[in-house]
């Protein structure tokens, strides 16, 4: 996997066309919240005249303002692509289509951000809850959280004096499991 | 699994097989699946030995309005008590009408 720096990304997909890998597989992104405070486009072109073999390139986005050239004028296919990346992890593809793709025109949000909370879950009793030979939901033991629900500490039952918690903290604490008694 | 048989259609309950572990309700990705256990004492411990507990199963029921089908219940079930099965599941004209319960009433 070649990683390229986001000016370079434009420039890097038209020179691996150039060289023969004129073939679009597939564009996507990757939230590397808790290893980096990034996201990951990546993109694989092959080269059908040589067995399909495939080049890798990958660029990180800083969380904060994800933005990278559109690679729809190289690739018109990818397009489609960036549209969905563009959607489901907000990031911008400068130059690119902005219409939707998969979500309703109203849908507010980021549904593959890792930060982004299912918060009808955090509402719902998680049948995963209950112990072995429980018929109820006993409140008071240390309860098991279900994966992609975060702890209520962190988020819903926050105590309000503190401040709102960081994205990371967010995605650390919805791992499921026995949330671990959080130091202060 | 029979050969050649369409057998990814409905997922079946081997109740002798359940322990009431909870393991597919907590993997289940659409918490389609429900749980109640109770704790009852085994009979007839040898004499002298400490009193041991089992899980019974009281009810095992699936949502088919929220199954994907996915089976990943089947594939985590540690004592091999769900398996797919080739009929259809069941139909409602409700939501409700779409939890099955899947362990069979005692007769005594």
């Amino acid at each position: 996997m070649n990683e390229v720096a986001p000016e370079g990304w434009l420039a890097a997909v038209e020179k691996l066309k150039a060289d023969g890998f004129a073939y679009f597989d597939w564009l996507g992104c990757v939230d590397e919240i808790g290893r980096l405070d990034c996201f990951r486009v990546v993109l694989v072109v092959r080269n059908l005249a040589q067995g399909a073999e495939a080049r890798m390139l990958s660029c990180l986005l800083p969380r904060d303002d994800p933005r990278i050239d559109t690679v729809g004028g190289v690739f018109a296919g990818a397009a489609w692509h960036e549209r969905e990346a563009a959607e489901l992890f907000g990031v911008e593809f400068i130059g690119g289509e902005r219409r939707r793709l998969l979500l309703s025109p109203d849908f507010e949000g980021t549904p593959l951000r890792k930060d982004e909370v299912l918060a009808a879950r955090t509402g719902m009793n998680w049948p995963g809850a209950k112990e072995p030979g429980e018929s109820e939901f006993s409140p008071s033991r240390r309860r098991l959280v279900p994966p992609g629900v975060p702890d209520p500490a962190v988020w819903g039952d926050r105590d309000e004096s503190l401040t709102s918690p960081e994205p990371t903290e967010v995605v650390e604490s919805a791992v499921g499991g026995r949330p671990r008694r959080r130091r202060t | 699994m029979s050969s050649g048989e369409p057998s990814h259609r409905w997922i079946r309950l081997i109740e002798p097989a359940c322990t009431s572990c909870m393991i597919c309700a907590r993997e289940c990705p659409t918490w389609c699946i429900n749980i109640d256990s109770h704790t009852e004492p085994v009979e007839g411990p040898a004499p002298g030995s400490r009193g041991r507990t089992q899980h019974v199963l009281d009810s095992f029921a699936i949502d088919w309005s929220l199954c994907m089908y996915c089976g990943i219940c089947v594939e985590e079930c540690p004592f091999d008590a769900l398996e797919w099965v080739s009929d259809a599941s069941p139909s409602g004209s409700s939501p409700s009408a779409l939890v099955e319960e899947m362990v069979q009433p005692q007769s005594n």
